[in-house]
């Protein structure tokens, strides 16, 4: 039975402020993930692949149009029900890891435990278990310096998996990484898909990333251009 | 976010910007030294002076004679006594019921004949004279103006020990300086009454030899030498007891007056006006330095203001490096603090870590400021101590009370924190977009 949510994209609109006028990064875009499904958004840069990955993990609201996160819309939450919402629906893995340099990569992945309101054994209990499952148990007293850039990504995506998302936002997140461990994210984010049977959305320019997913979008000047199968 | 791990990430964020921090904990601690050392300066010259002034005993002492009040001096400090009366011992319990007070020491005073074994300074004897030998009860001296110059006080009940003040050694020609001098000399005291002998009337005399075991200043009764009461007292029944027997009575009531005075000290200096106007009520003349010290306290308060003013302007300048470097903070961490939102963290999380940084910074520059400051103060203190004592002068004890101390180590915190406000409300108001490194 499938535990991800059905994201629902619905005529989003979204600009920037420039020095002289406006930037339409998202133009009347709509689409839409069915639950457990991995989809995956390609597009030069620029085509506001990343923007749409950041209205639709609650980072910044939408401008115009609708996003629904499971039946719930996006617009009408409030700062404090927003940060509920990446706390515990969404998971975000990032192409330049965000990981917390001051912390282990065992603290990087409690910090949004924690903030979901468990105690510090727990988290910490919790923590190791991930890493384990991600195959960095034995580098979970490390910080990220003194990880390589694959092993950061594992961190990054043992931290985004802590609080069972339904749904996981990964932006670029091979962009950073060699070939081999490229392929070991995409591994990774296709099993935790197939596993956990969460959403994914991944925002890539990898075609190996893209080839996994169920469902292929191609963005270009913030309007969906092609779309497969 | 609890606190605690507002407190574990604001630790580990500080201590990856040692540099930084230890810079701005010095700004606080030096801000905190100069308030702290310019506020025990102040209070070690405020307790001073109070001191000198109260001829160190309590600032709320009253001095009660055996005279009648007059009542246009009531509120003088030096009132001018009216006419001797009686001050007995009904007169003391009386006094004592009275509100307001919080000790009644009672002091005898008998006039003796006083014959110094020592020399004066030219080798020359010094001839006999008459002086006051002032008697109380020597447990009770914390409360009274007595401090010790040199030597020590008469042990309690002793009638053979004594102590001078510094008008005794003058008539020998010596300074306070060469006080300890006298200290295991001895005098000879010599008490007259007068008896009839037939017809005729002749004065006996009653000798005491006592050892003089200390120098002091005392406002305690008029007199060079202060005695245990119970070296005073049989000196005093001498004089006014009758040989067959019983108290003869004496036509003179400031001989008469089994005490020559009263010290009353008054629960606090605000009520020893009311005190003076019960005990005047009474019918006993009274005079306490009560206008003087409010007044010179006033002065002093002026000053202590002044230069706790300084202290806090440099609190405040450090205060503005600490809002100058969060501020720093929040724009060098925008990706992290982004990052913070992205994976769960609501506005006040971030504002919570933000101002724990600044409070750790005023808490830990307070803490060491105070005892930076502390010691500042107690060097410069030594080096005018040293001062006081080569003129002749006692060393003042530096007072910085732990009440100041805390208020300075919180005061530093709490401004810390009021400066991190506004880099902190930054922080949590930067949108969690900045996680994705594009603002």
């Amino acid at each position: 039975m499938s535990r991800g949510v059905e994201v629902l994209v619905e005529h989003v609109t979204h600009q920037f402020a420039v020095e002289h006028g406006t930037l339409v990064v998202l133009d009347d875009l709509s689409f839409e993930a069915a639950p457990g499904s991995y989809v995956s958004i390609m597009g030069p840069s620029g085509a506001g692949k990343s923007t749409l990955l950041s209205l639709l993990g609650g980072l910044e609201p939408a401008q115009g149009g609708t996003l629904q996160v499971g039946g719930h819309s996006l617009g009408t939450m409030s700062r404090k029900e927003l940060a509920a919402y990446r706390c515990s629906t969404v998971g975000f893995v990032f192409q330049h890891f965000g990981l917390l340099d001051t912390l282990t990569a065992a603290e990087n992945v409690a910090v949004p435990l924690l903030l979901a309101g468990r105690s510090r054994s727990d988290a910490r209990r919790r923590s190791l278990e991930l890493l384990d499952q991600v195959g960095l148990a034995e580098r979970a007293t490390h910080r990220p310096p003194a990880l390589s850039g694959g092993e950061r990504q594992r961190v990054a995506v043992a931290r985004a998996i802590g609080n069972d998302p339904v749904l996981l936002l990964a932006d670029e997140p091979t962009g950073n990484l060699d070939e081999e461990n490229g392929r070991m994210i995409v591994d990774l984010l296709e099993s935790i898909c197939t596993e956990r049977a969460c959403t994914v959305v991944a925002v890539t320019h990898d075609p190996r990333l893209a080839e996994r997913a169920d469902r292929r979008y191609r963005l270009k000047a913030g309007r969906l251009v092609g779309a497969e199968p | 976010m609890t606190w605690r791990h507002a407190i574990f990430l604001a630790n580990r964020e500080l201590r990856r910007r040692t540099g930084r921090a230890v810079l701005t904990v010095l700004a606080v601690a030096l801000a905190a030294a100069l308030l702290t050392a310019l506020l025990t300066i102040a209070l070690t010259a405020e307790t001073k002076v109070l001191d000198e002034l109260a001829k160190g005993g309590p600032l709320s002492g009253i001095k009660v004679a055996a005279a009648k009040a007059d009542p246009a001096q009531a509120t003088q400090d030096d009132a001018r006594p009216g006419e001797a009366t009686i001050l007995d011992q009904a007169a003391v319990d009386r006094i004592g019921t009275l509100p307001f007070i919080r000790a009644v020491v009672p002091v005898m005073v008998v006039r003796a004949t006083i014959v110094v074994a020592e020399p004066k300074r030219d080798g020359k004897p010094l001839d006999a004279f008459v002086e006051n030998v002032v008697g109380v009860d020597i447990r009770q001296v914390p409360t009274l103006p007595v401090s010790v110059l040199t030597g020590r006080l008469p042990a309690p009940g002793a009638t053979n020990e004594v102590t001078v003040n510094e008008a005794f050694l003058e008539r020998l020609g010596y300074s306070r300086n060469e006080a300890a001098r006298f200290v295991g000399t001895q005098i000879n005291m010599s008490t007259t009454r007068s008896v009839r002998v037939g017809n005729e009337r002749r004065d006996v005399q009653r000798w005491t030899r006592a050892t003089i075991v200390g120098v002091v200043a005392q406002d305690a009764g008029e007199g060079q030498i202060l005695a245990p009461k119970e070296l005073v007292e049989p000196a005093r029944t001498w004089i006014v007891g009758n040989p067959g027997g019983g108290t003869r009575r004496l036509s003179d009531p400031a001989v008469a007056t089994p005490f020559a005075g009263v010290f009353v000290v008054a629960d606090s200096i605000e009520n020893v006006g009311k005190v003076r106007a019960e005990i005047s009520a009474i019918g006993y003349s009274t005079s306490a330095p009560e206008n003087l010290i409010a007044s010179v306290d006033r002065y002093l308060k002026v000053v202590e203001i002044v230069l706790t003013s300084v202290g806090l302007i440099a609190l405040a300048v450090a205060a503005l490096g600490i809002s100058n470097a969060s501020l720093a903070a929040v724009r060098e961490r925008r990706r992290e603090i982004g990052v913070l939102k992205a994976v769960g963290a609501s506005d006040r999380d971030i504002r919570r870590v933000f101002l724990v940084e600044s409070g750790a910074l005023g808490l830990i520059g307070g803490v060491l400021g105070v005892v930076l400051g502390y010691l500042t103060a107690v060097v410069v203190s030594a080096f005018v101590n040293r001062y006081l004592v080569e003129q002749g002068f006692e060393a003042v004890p530096v007072a910085l009370p732990i009440t100041t101390m805390l208020a300075v180590t919180v005061g530093s915190t709490l401004l810390a924190i009021i400066a991190g406000i506004l880099p902190a409300a930054k922080a949590a108001r930067l949108p969690a977009r900045a996680a994705m490194g594009s603002l």
